[in-house]
C-alpha cells in the first residue's frame, strides 16, 4: 500500500532533543517478524547508497547550531565512503575527537543494548543518546552561532529570520525539502518541530513562509516547544513565533518543555534527556491518528478539522503510561478512573473536556483486555460499558458520559510503545516489564500502553489570554536588540493584537 | 568610572591596554592566515570533533569555520567577510593589511605618536593609494583570454593549480554563454550541480541543464531524442482538499464521490498534454518531455509513460527561469490553448543514476543562455570546496565584465604604491606623514607573504622587487616559481579593480576604528582577555 508521506523539520536543540527520542522509539518499534500495524514509511524513507546498500532512515531535516552535534558526524555514518588521503601541501587543523560515551560505542560494535547506561549523566547533547542513523541530508548546522556559545548568542527571533534571508542558507535547506518531497508519491503535509523561545523561532517562521509559497495545498502541523519562563525576550520571541504559526501553519500545538505531574513516573523537570522523552511520547501516539496502516485520516483531515474559524492553535495531553494494572481489564480501569484521562503538556493550560473537540489516540491494549467473558465476567456486567464490544467504542462511551458537549474522535492501537534504552528509565517502581501496573519488574521497563489527546476548546483561549497578559507587561522598546536586527516597535503592537484576535476565536459564544 | 558605577562586574581595559589587546587580536588572526595566501599558500585541513572533513585555503571559508571568540578578531573577520560577499575574493589580504597596519602603528605608537595622527596619515595614504590605484588599472577588452587571466588567477589562490586551470575555463566559458550584449550578467542563470562521481577534474560545463531528480515511473523513456520541453507549474496530482476533509461530518460513499471527482479534474489536465504529444510528435522523430514544479502523482505519471512522455515533478522554482532561457519556451501556469511556440527544445534528454540519486540532462539547446557546472568529486568535503571556488571564479569573472578594467597582480599593485606612497610622502608636511610611511610598508606585507608562502626569502625578494620597480615604468611584481621580478602583464596574471579598491578602503577604516579604541569595556558576560 502507498504511504502518505510526512516531511519532519525539526529546528533548534530542544527540539531536536524530542525529535531524537521519538525516531528512537518509532526505531525501536520496528517489528521485523509480523506486519505492523503502524505504517512506517509515513515518516521514514527507504534509500540506496552509493554502495548499494538499502537504508530506512527518518524522512527529516533537522537544523542546529554549530558544535552542537559533538560525536555525530554532519553526513552520518551510512553513506560515508572510505576517506581519501589528504593532498600534499596541507596543515591539519583538527579539534579533539569528541569521547564518545558509553551507549554510542555500543551501537558502533553492534553489542546488545541491554545494560544499564548512565544516560542521565552522560547526555550532553541530543546525538549522544541518538539510536537512529540518518540520512546525509538530514543534519545542517548554522555556521554562524556556535552552540553553548556567550560570546555568539542566538537568542532573538530577527537573528533566526536574517540568517533564512541569506541566499545560501534558505537555498540549500529548500532545496533539500524539494529532494526530499519529489520522492514521495502522495505527500501529506509536513511537521515542525521548533524551539520558540529563541532565534530558531525566527528561523522557523520564515521556512513556514517559504512552505506556503512552494507548497500551498500542504498542510504543516506545527509544533513549538515552550520553555516557560518569565524572561521577556523569551516572551517576545514566542509571541512572534505563535503569530508565524497563527498566520502560516495549518494547526499548531505548543507543548511545554516543563513536564505535569504523573502518577507513574519520576522525571527530573531540568533534565531536558527526560522532558523531552515525555513529549516524544506524546508526539508518537497522538501522531498515530494518521499513521496507522488503517487510518483514514490524513494531516489535512486533522488540521481543517481543528482549525475552524481560525482556530490555529490546540492542545496536547498525555497519559504516561496508560495505567492498566495486572490482573485488571480495560472496564475496570475505566470504571475506578478519576479525573481527567490525561494531563496537559502545552504551557499555562488545564485541559478541561467539556465543551471541546478532541482526538483521542489509546494504544498498547489488545482487545482481549477489554473485559471478560460473560460467563466469567461477575461484577463486570453490571457496568454500563459492559455491552461495548471494542476499546474504541468503550472508551467513546467514557468519553461522552464524563464530559459535556465534546466531539471525540477515538483511534486504538494494539502494538505498545517500546521503551528500552535509550528511553529513560524513570519509571516508578510500580510499572511492569511490559507496561502494566504492579507487573512485577525484573530489570527496566520494555514496553508500555500510552493515551495521547489534541484538544481545542475555551481553554485555548484562556492560554492565549495568560500569554497576552504577561506580553503587555513587557516594555518591548526597552529590548533595543529587536529593533537593531530590523523588528519594529510597532510590529511588537500587531503582534498582540493579533494574538489577542486568536484568542477571541476560542470564546464559547463565537459559534453559533 | 561611568561603567563600573553601573555594573560593579563590568571588565574595562583602557587606552594602552585596550589598544594592545586589539592589536595582539589582529597579529593573531593574520598569523593564522598568512600561509594561506597566494597560489603557493598551503591549504588547511579542518577536522571536526566528529571528524568531519574541510579542506580549504580560501580566506573567507576559513574564517566561518574558525571559531573566533576573540571580539577584535572577529571584528576583523567580520569586515573581510563583508569584502567577500561584495566581490568574492580578498578575504585573506584585508585579513593581512588589517594586521600589518596595526603592527605599523603600533611601532608609531611606542614611540609617543598620538593614535589620531597615525590615522590622519592613514586616511591621507589611503586616497593616495585609490589614485595610484586608478593610474595603473588596465582597461580591457571582454574577451576570453582577458576573463581566463583573472579567473585563473582568482581560482589559484582557492584551489589547486591543475584544478584552477580547469575550473578557469568552465567559468569563463559559462558567464560567456549567458551573457547578452550591454546586460548585467545574473550569475543564477549559472546552475551548479554537485555530483559525487569521479574525480575534481572531471568538473565541466553543460551547455544547458542539469536536474537533481529523474522520472519517477519505471516505463518512462531514460533517453529522448528531438524534444520538446514543456515547462510548467501545474498540479498533475490529486490532492485532498480541506472541503473534502472533515471526518466528523461525511460518510464514507460521499467522501469516494469527491475524491472521484477530483481525480478526475487532474486526469483531464494529462488529457491536454497527451492531446499535444500526439498533435506535435505522433508520426515525427519527436519526443517530448515535461518538467512541472509541482507534483505528478503516479496515476498521472502512468498515463504519460503509456504515450512515452517522459515527466519530471517538483523541479527547482529557479529552474522554471533557467529552463525558459536555456531551451527556449516559457514556463506554463495551466494547460488551455497550448502553443507548440510555448514549447522549448533540447537535442537530447537524459537520465543518469547514482545510487539513489537521479539526475537529469537537458542538453543540445540551440541557444543556451542558461548552462550547469557540473561538479564531479569523489566526496563530499571536494564537491564542497570545488563549488566555493567556482562561486569566487564566477564572481570575480563578472566583477572584471563590470569594471572593464584590470589591476597587475602577483604583488605588482604594492610594490608600485609602495614606491610612490613614499614619494608622496616627501610632499606632505608635519607628523601624518609617518602614518603614510606606515601604509606605505603595511601594503608591502603583500609581496612578502607571497613570496615567504612560495619558499623564498621576503626581505631578499622585495629588495630585488623594489630595484626591478625603481628602473621601471610598468608595474613589477613577483613569479612564485624563480622569485625574480617579473611584468605581471606578460606571466598573464590580474587581479579584479574592485576587489584591490575594496581592500584598501575597508582595511584603512578598520585599522583606524581600531587604533583609535582606547577603552574596551565588557558586561555581564565572562573573563576579557589579551
Amino acid at each position: 500500500m502507498s504511504a502518505h508521506e510526512i516531511l519532519t523539520l525539526q529546528f533548534g536543540h530542544y527540539s531536536n532533543y524530542v525529535g531524537a527520542h521519538w525516531w528512537n522509539v518509532q526505531e525501536a518499534g520496528f517489528r521485523y517478524d509480523s506486519p505492523s500495524e503502524i505504517n512506517h514509511d509515513v515518516l521514514f524513507r527507504e534509500g540506496v547508497t552509493l554502495k548499494n546498500e538499502v537504508t530506512f532512515t527518518p524522512r527529516l531535516l533537522l537544523v542546529d547550531l554549530k558544535g552542537s552535534l559533538k560525536t555525530l558526524p554532519q553526513e552520518g555514518e551510512l553513506y560515508s565512503l572510505p576517506s581519501q588521503s589528504a593532498p600534499d601541501q596541507v596543515e591539519i587543523i583538527a579539534q579533539p575527537p569528541e569521547e564518545k560515551n558509553e551507549f554510542q560505542k555500543d551501537i558502533e560494535t553492534n553489542a546488545t543494548l541491554t545494560k544499564i547506561y548512565d544516560l542521565e549523566r552522560q547526555v550532553r547533547v541530543w546525538s549522544d543518546f541518538l539510536y537512529t542513523r540518518f540520512h546525509p541530508r538530514t543534519v545542517n548546522t548554522v555556521q554562524e552561532y556556535q552552540h553553548d556559545n556567550e560570546n555568539t548568542p542566538f537568542d532573538i527571533f530577527p537573528l533566526g529570520a536574517n540568517l533564512w534571508k541569506k541566499d545560501q542558507f534558505s537555498e540549500d535547506f529548500s532545496d533539500k525539502i524539494r529532494n526530499y518531497i519529489e520522492e514521495c508519491n502522495s505527500f501529506q503535509g509536513f511537521h515542525i518541530l521548533c524551539d520558540s523561545t529563541d532565534a530558531f523561532a525566527g528561523i522557523t517562521v520564515s521556512c513556514l513562509e517559504h512552505l506556503n509559497d512552494d507548497y500551498d495545498t500542504k498542510p504543516v502541523l506545527g509544533f513549538p516547544l515552550v520553555q516557560p519562563s518569565t524572561n521577556p525576550i523569551h516572551l517576545l520571541n514566542l509571541a512572534l513565533c505563535f503569530d508565524g504559526f497563527a498566520e502560516h501553519s495549518s494547526l499548531f500545538v505548543p507543548l511545554t518543555s516543563k513536564p505535569p505531574q504523573f502518577n507513574y513516573i519520576a522525571p527530573n523537570p531540568d533534565l531536558k534527556y527526560h522532558t523531552s522523552a515525555i513529549l516524544a511520547a506524546t508526539l508518537d501516539t497522538l501522531s498515530l491518528n494518521y499513521r496507522l496502516k488503517s487510518a483514514k485520516n490524513t494531516l489535512i483531515d486533522v488540521c481543517s478539522d481543528f482549525a475552524t474559524n481560525g482556530r490555529k492553535v490546540a492542545t496536547a495531553s498525555v497519559c504516561l503510561p496508560f495505567p492498566l494494572k495486572t490482573n485488571e481489564d480495560f472496564i475496570d480501569c475505566l470504571n475506578t478512573w478519576e479525573g481527567h484521562l490525561s494531563q496537559s503538556v502545552t504551557p499555562w493550560c488545564d485541559i478541561n473536556p467539556d465543551n471541546s473537540l478532541q482526538l483521542v489516540v489509546l494504544r498498547g491494549i489488545p482487545e482481549r483486555r477489554l473485559k471478560k467473558p460473560p460467563n466469567l465476567a461477575e461484577k463486570q456486567r453490571n457496568y454500563p460499558a459492559y455491552r461495548c464490544n471494542d476499546l474504541k467504542e468503550m472508551l467513546s462511551y467514557f468519553i461522552v458520559c464524563t464530559s459535556y458537549g465534546t466531539k471525540s474522535e477515538v483511534t486504538v492501537c494494539g502494538e505498545q510503545m517500546a521503551v528500552k534504552t535509550p528511553f529513560p528509565g524513570f519509571f516508578t517502581e510500580r510499572v511492569g516489564n511490559t507496561g502494566d501496573i504492579d507487573g512485577g519488574r525484573s530489570g527496566p521497563v520494555e514496553k508500555i500502553n500510552t493515551l495521547a489527546g489534541l484538544h481545542t476548546g475555551k481553554f485555548v483561549g484562556t492560554m492565549l489570554e495568560t500569554l497576552s497578559q504577561e506580553l503587555e507587561k513587557i516594555k518591548y522598546k526597552k529590548y533595543h536588540q529587536f529593533v537593531s536586527e530590523g523588528v519594529e516597535n510597532d510590529q511588537f503592537r500587531e503582534c498582540f493584537d493579533r494574538l489577542l484576535d486568536l484568542k477571541d476565536c476560542y470564546e464559547d459564544n463565537y459559534l453559533i | 568610572m561611568a561603567i563600573s558605577l553601573l555594573n560593579p562586574k563590568a571588565e574595562v581595559a583602557r587606552a594602552a591596554q585596550a589598544l594592545a589587546v586589539n592589536i595582539s587580536a589582529a597579529k593573531g588572526i593574520q598569523d593564522v592566515m598568512k600561509s594561506n595566501l597566494g597560489p603557493k599558500g598551503t591549504m588547511k585541513m579542518l577536522v571536526s570533533g566528529a571528524g568531519d572533513i574541510k579542506i580549504t585555503k580560501d580566506g573567507n571559508v576559513l574564517l566561518h569555520e574558525m571559531q573566533i571568540q576573540h571580539p577584535t578578531a572577529s571584528l576583523i573577520a567580520r569586515a573581510s567577510t563583508a569584502q567577500d560577499d561584495m566581490t568574492g575574493d580578498g578575504t585573506t589580504s584585508t585579513v593581512l593589511v588589517i594586521g600589518e597596519l596595526l603592527k605599523q602603528a603600533d611601532i608609531l605608537i611606542g614611540e609617543g605618536l598620538h593614535p589620531r595622527v597615525v590615522t590622519e596619515g592613514f586616511d591621507k595614504a589611503r586616497a593616495k593609494t585609490l589614485e595610484i590605484l586608478d593610474s595603473i588599472k588596465i582597461a580591457i577588452e571582454i574577451n576570453r583570454e582577458n576573463l581566463l587571466d583573472v579567473a585563473r588567477t582568482s581560482l589559484r589562490t582557492k584551489v589547486h593549480q591543475i584544478l584552477a586551470n580547469v575550473l578557469a575555463d568552465v567559468c569563463v566559458d559559462a558567464v560567456l554563454a549567458i551573457k547578452s550584449k550591454d546586460k548585467p550578467v545574473d550569475l543564477h542563470m549559472v546552475e551548479l550541480m554537485e555530483m559525487q562521481h569521479k574525480t575534481e577534474t572531471d568538473t565541466t560545463l553543460i551547455k544547458g541543464l542539469v536536474l537533481d531528480h529523474g522520472s519517477r515511473h519505471p516505463d518512462m523513456p531514460k533517453r529522448l531524442k528531438n524534444c520538446y520541453i514543456l515547462t510548467c507549474n501545474v498540479s498533475m496530482e490529486y490532492e485532498k482538499s480541506e472541503v473534502n476533509s472533515g471526518f466528523f461530518y461525511k460518510t464514507a460513499e460521499e467522501r469516494e464521490k469527491m475524491v472521484q471527482a477530483e481525480r478526475e479534474f487532474i486526469e483531464q489536465r494529462v488529457k491536454k498534454v497527451i492531446a499535444l504529444k500526439k498533435k506535435l510528435c505522433d508520426g515525427t522523430d519527436k519526443s517530448f518531455v515535461v518538467i512541472n514544479q509541482k507534483g505528478i502523482d503516479p496515476m498521472s505519471l502512468d498515463l504519460l509513460a503509456k504515450e512515452g512522455i517522459m515527466a519530471l515533478r517538483r523541479a527547482k522554482r529557479r529552474n522554471m527561469e533557467r529552463l525558459a532561457l536555456a531551451c527556449g519556451g516559457i514556463a506554463l501556469n495551466h494547460f488551455d490553448d497550448m502553443q507548440e511556440s510555448q514549447l522549448g527544445y533540447a537535442g537530447v534528454v537524459y537520465e543518469h543514476v547514482l545510487g539513489e540519486n537521479k539526475y537529469t540532462f537537458v542538453e543540445e539547446c540551440k541557444i543556451p543562455q542558461s548552462v550547469t557546472i557540473l561538479i564531479k568529486g569523489p566526496n563530499k568535503h571536494t564537491l564542497t570546496q570545488i563549488k566555493d571556488a567556482v562561486r569566487d571564479g564566477l564572481r570575480a569573472i563578472n566583477n572584471a565584465i563590470e569594471d572593464k578594467a584590470l589591476i597587475p597582480g602577483a604583488g605588482a599593485f604594492e610594490v608600485t604604491a609602495h614606491k610612490e606612497l613614499m614619494a608622496y610622502k616627501d610632499t606632505v608636511k608635519g607628523k601624518s606623514r609617518l602614518g603614510i610611511g606606515a601604509y606605505a610598508e603595511a601594503l608591502l606585507v603583500i609581496p612578502k607573504v607571497l613570496a615567504t608562502n612560495s619558499g623564498f626569502d621576503a626581505q631578499d625578494t622585495i629588495v630585488k622587487l623594489q630595484e626591478e620597480s625603481r628602473n621601471n615604468k610598468e608595474p613589477i611584481g613577483l613569479d612564485l616559481a624563480s622569485g625574480q621580478p617579473i611584468n605581471p602583464k606578460d606571466a598573464g596574471i590580474f587581479d579584479n579593480y574592485i576587489v584591490k579598491k575594496q581592500i584598501i578602503n575597508s582595511c584603512s577604516v578598520i585599522a583606524s576604528n581600531l587604533l583609535l579604541v582606547d577603552e574596551i569595556m565588557r558586561a555581564g558576560m565572562s573573563s576579557l582577555k589579551g
